[in-house]
């Protein structure tokens, strides 16, 4: 069955793909090296026909920077067009490019997961997200995003919610994603204001399928905050130098909260990455992108149950770390460096967090600081000869003369919690003075084939190490060590 | 001479050598002293212990407001003066989960691997809500021991959280791999526990399909081996419990279930008149099961039996399986009753258990107190009667005044029984009359029932099978039919 939807999926790509090859309005949109106010070279009509470039028509989740592309000066009249996404468009008044996005895997793991588990199954619809993203006038962009089938959010959180509305925070879980609006009248001020991703760690602003491996670093998924609602101010400066964002968000992320874990509350973030050598002539240096990213929050004890955070395993989600009580505030730290040359890229994050656990032991005394910290260090090489981009362009498409574009990817990583400091003897306890160290070492090896600009397919094998016996989820296993595997298959739109 | 030489030296040889393999064996022979389970003072029940939990006032708020959740809250335990820091505590039960008076169960070992309070991982504190007397839990259980069915061993216990007094309660040994360790000298095989919601629909031990999926872990919910629980041998078992004829079933139905220690186990729930056990009201209930190692034999374990002697001393012998119509029967039970020869033991079993329950020579209790001194010198053993060949009353009548004596006091302070909750102090006396005349009536009644069944049988002649019932209770037959009536 599901071979025959891989395979469904391959062949309407491929068709797709030709057929949009030959469609007149299927010309490359080069947004990027537009200069502002020139015609957009959707409108053939007003402009003479480019040369071919090799590969001319973006992928359907490549980034283009539109406050850089403004809509043409066209006239008032409505279009349906299809060069990066099926698109409507009245004029250059209105915009509206649609948008999918479907990740599908086969999972395997310890034997005995999935009974374990309720949740792992071999067979996932993962991500199943479509949604609408354009623009009303010159400067005011949109996007709305919504996500099919339940995997990436806990769906049964209004369910319980209803049942124990006690769960502060209940409602941030949502199956809407990204519903915001962006002004671009300063387009190095701009200012966003919705529910997006809070500004903070470079593998979780990184869009989903754009990611090298199947999932996000353990640190990415489980310590960055990810989407809330809020605003924040955000642009470039310097020539694109340096980007910075900031913002404050009602909760801090979906990341931090649950159907049981309330979360952060009022949550203030900001981050900054620089691209120092970007004029530089020193071959790989030009690229090399250095990050910083902090964030504070409010933490309260409201709910009866720990709202601190938790460690699960990349694949499985068993928990190696249950969440502690927590009360006070929650401070994030993050320092990236991300490199791209040729067809190698390389990419490492540090993140740190630390929550107050003001009143929070078994006499309401204070306890030391919780703390969870991660990093990882991830490197990719496009064996077919492809520049490194995220999406990357096949030279050929499969189907179409190609093979698409293979790339192999590793990633060692560590996620990890303790306390700061403490007397007593280290314990699992959620009220522990010292909390017993608990964390997973993960090695992450993946093959990915773009095999053209719709369809992606990834296999990781990930093995993990879990720290702390006494939280090993395989039975009857003394060494914490497992393996599990996963096939994706990514179809955009 | 040579030759006379190698003959002494070989002989003595064998000689020293034959010596040292009897010294071996006279050492391996050496009778060892029985190893004493560090975990008998805990369920010393010749006194009222003493359990103090310390706790953060909120979390102690989230547990009886949220007591239908299973969250664990950290907490200090101190048993009898002996303090276990980093335990974790949470509310337990079906029926007798409260908010005002929770159900509770410690673990000691789930924030610090491998920490125990006298052996023992976890305990559960009983709260007794369904049961005004606070005696028919630990009553059963006693007799059960008594009369070598497996169960946890249990005593009174009075609650302290935060130093403030929150209850009489009855702490009850948990039925793990400790527990399985002491019984049965295994624990790795598979244990289950029947895993009944107040919403599901009673079951009958009823065929709903071939696929192990519809039995584990709902309703048998795996409680060892969780990532592996061998759900198809479930499977086949009710199969054959429900489709097998009754030419094949004995033979079938051996390698899972020894059908003289399953008769006996219901036979004793039925003589203390439990109407929420295997052959319940509510469908099947209140057990757990234990699949021996590299078998598929499975035994039955008793547990909770609050809603024993409830319906009093004429509760009666075929209840729920005479009485109603073959839907409503279990049907493991219902087969075993078809077949002669178990009715018979059922029958005798009972009576065995009526004589055991008058006895008024038995000894007062068979726990083997005095092992070790209750740490806590608030706690004073209280001294166990000798028999007096002078009193009447029999085993049951005697346990129950022991206990009524030895909790009187906690019950009339309980909170619970003062506004807080549903009972009061009159109806603890109420109910413990109930007790007294349980203890005095049932073992005539149920003498009296067997004997309008079998008027001239004796234990003797029907185990030799000098008498049979004429036709079983419920044929196979039948139970297909049963079967499918459920299953609309």
């Amino acid at each position: 069955m599901l071979i025959e939807a891989v395979l469904g999926a391959v062949w309407l790509s491929a068709t797709t793909g030709a057929t949009m090859a030959g469609r007149p309005d299927a010309a490359p949109q080069q947004a990027t090296q537009q200069a502002p106010g020139k015609p957009s070279t959707g409108d053939k009509a007003q402009k003479p026909k480019k040369k071919k470039a090799k590969n001319p028509k973006p992928s359907p989740d490549e980034e283009v920077d539109e406050t850089d592309a403004p809509p043409a000066e066209a006239p008032r009249t409505f279009r349906a067009e299809w060069k990066q996404h099926p698109s409507i468009r009245i004029g250059s008044f209105f915009r509206a490019d649609f948008q999918a996005q479907f990740q599908e895997d086969i999972h395997a793991s310890y034997a005995g997961a999935s009974t374990l588990n309720k949740d792992f199954k071999t067979f996932d619809l993962h991500r199943n997200r479509v949604g609408i993203k354009g623009n009303f006038f010159k400067h005011v962009q949109y996007e709305v995003k919504r996500e099919l089938t339940e995997k990436e959010v806990d769906a049964t959180t209004q369910e319980k919610c209803a049942i124990d509305p006690t769960v502060k925070g209940c409602q941030i879980q949502s199956l809407w994603k990204d519903v915001y609006v962006n002004l671009t009248y300063l387009k190095r001020a701009q200012l966003q204001v919705g529910k997006f991703k809070v500004p903070f760690g470079l593998d979780q602003l990184t869009g989903v399928t754009h990611l090298d491996f199947v999932y996000r670093s353990l640190g990415a998924k489980q310590l960055a905050p990810a989407r809330d609602i809020g605003a924040q101010l955000h642009g470039q400066l310097f020539k694109k130098s340096l980007e910075y964002a900031a913002g404050v968000f009602r909760h801090d992320g979906e990341n931090a909260h649950s159907s049981k874990i309330a979360g952060g509350d009022l949550t203030g973030a900001g981050r900054v990455s620089v691209q120092p050598f970007r004029k530089s002539t020193v071959a790989g240096i030009s690229a090399l992108q250095f990050g910083a990213a902090a964030a504070i929050s409010k933490l309260s004890d409201d709910s009866y149950r720990p709202n601190g955070l938790q460690g699960k395993t990349v694949m499985t989600g068993d928990t190696f770390y249950h969440p502690v009580f927590v009360k006070g505030r929650r401070h994030r730290w993050e320092g990236d460096v991300d490199w791209t040359a040729g067809r190698y890229s390389a990419r490492s994050e540090l993140t740190l967090v630390r929550d107050d656990r003001l009143q929070q032991g078994l006499i309401e005394d204070d306890l030391p600081d919780s703390r969870a910290r991660s990093w990882y260090v991830s490197g990719t090489v496009v064996v077919t000869g492809e520049a490194k981009t995220r999406p990357i362009k096949p030279n050929g498409d499969l189907f179409q003369g190609g093979i698409g574009a293979i790339e192999l990817a590793a990633r060692y990583e560590r996620l990890w919690f303790d306390s700061v400091g403490g007397t007593d003897v280290p314990t699992r306890a959620n009220r522990a003075e010292t909390i017993l160290e608990s964390g997973d070492k993960v090695l992450t090896l993946g093959v990915n084939w773009t095999v053209n600009r719709f369809v992606k397919l990834q296999f990781n094998g990930i093995r993990e190490q879990i720290e702390d016996l006494g939280r090993n989820p395989v039975p009857k296993n003394t060494t914490g060590v497992f393996w599990s595997r996963v096939l994706r298959l990514q179809f955009v739109l | 001479m040579r030759r006379g030489l190698w003959r002494v030296l070989l002989t003595g040889a064998v000689v020293v050598a034959a010596g040292m393999t009897a010294a071996v064996r006279v050492d391996t022979q050496t009778p060892t002293a029985p190893q004493v389970d560090p975990a008998n003072p805990v369920f010393d029940d010749s006194y009222v212990h003493e359990v103090r939990v310390a706790i953060n006032p909120k979390d102690w708020t989230a547990l009886e407001v949220h007591y239908l959740d299973n969250t664990y809250y950290t907490c200090d335990v101190k048993t009898d003066g002996v303090n276990v820091r980093n335990s974790a505590i949470r509310s337990r039960g079906t029926g007798s989960r409260s908010g005002v008076k929770p159900g509770l169960r410690i673990d000691f070992d789930r924030n610090v691997t491998n920490q125990t309070y006298l052996g023992l991982k976890s305990y559960v504190l009983r709260n007794q809500t369904q049961d005004a007397s606070n005696m028919h839990e630990i009553l059963s259980m006693l007799f059960f021991r008594r009369m070598g069915l497996p169960a946890s061993r249990e005593a009174f216990t009075k609650l302290y959280i935060n130093n403030v007094y929150a209850g009489l309660y009855t702490v009850v040994e948990s039925v793990d791999k400790g527990f399985l360790e002491k019984h049965y000298g295994e624990n790795d095989g598979h244990l289950y526990k029947y895993d009944y919601n107040a919403d599901d629909k009673p079951y009958y031990y009823e065929f709903r399909d071939g696929n192990g999926d519809s039995y584990v872990p709902h309703p048998f919910k795996p409680e060892t081996n969780e990532s592996d629980p061998q759900s198809q041998t479930i499977a086949d078992m009710i199969r054959i419990i429900n489709q097998d004829g009754d030419n094949i079933f004995r033979t079938t139905i051996a390698p899972y279930i020894d059908l003289p220690k399953f008769v006996r186990h219901i036979a004793m729930e039925m003589f203390l008149g439990d109407n929420d056990g295997f052959d319940g009201n509510y469908g099947t209930n209140n057990f757990y099961w234990y699949r021996f190692e590299k078998k598929t034999l499975f035994q039955w374990i008793a547990w909770d039996k609050s809603n024993a002697f409830i319906d009093g001393p004429t509760y009666p012998i075929f209840h729920n399986i005479n009485d109603q119509p073959p839907e409503r029967v279990n049907r493991l039970t219902a087969r075993v009753m078809g077949f002669a020869d178990l009715k018979n033991l059922y029958l005798d079993t009972l009576l065995d258990f009526a004589n055991a329950f008058v006895d008024a020579t038995a000894t007062p209790t068979p726990f083997p107190v005095g092992t070790l001194k209750p740490v806590s010198p608030a706690a004073t053993p209280t001294p166990i009667p000798t028999p007096n060949p002078d009193d009447p009353r029999g085993w049951a009548e005697r346990e129950i005044e022991r206990q009524y004596a030895l909790i009187k006091d906690a019950v009339y302070t309980d909170p619970t029984f003062n506004g807080t909750g549903n009972f009061k102090p009159a109806d603890f006396e109420k109910e413990a009359d109930n007790l007294r005349k349980f203890a005095r009536e049932r073992g005539a009644f149920v003498k009296a029932e067997v004997a309008k069944i079998r008027p001239t049988s004796s234990s003797s002649r029907t185990r030799r099978g000098a008498r049979a019932f004429p036709a079983p209770a419920f044929p196979a037959s039948s139970l297909a039919a049963a079967s499918r009536v459920a299953a609309r």
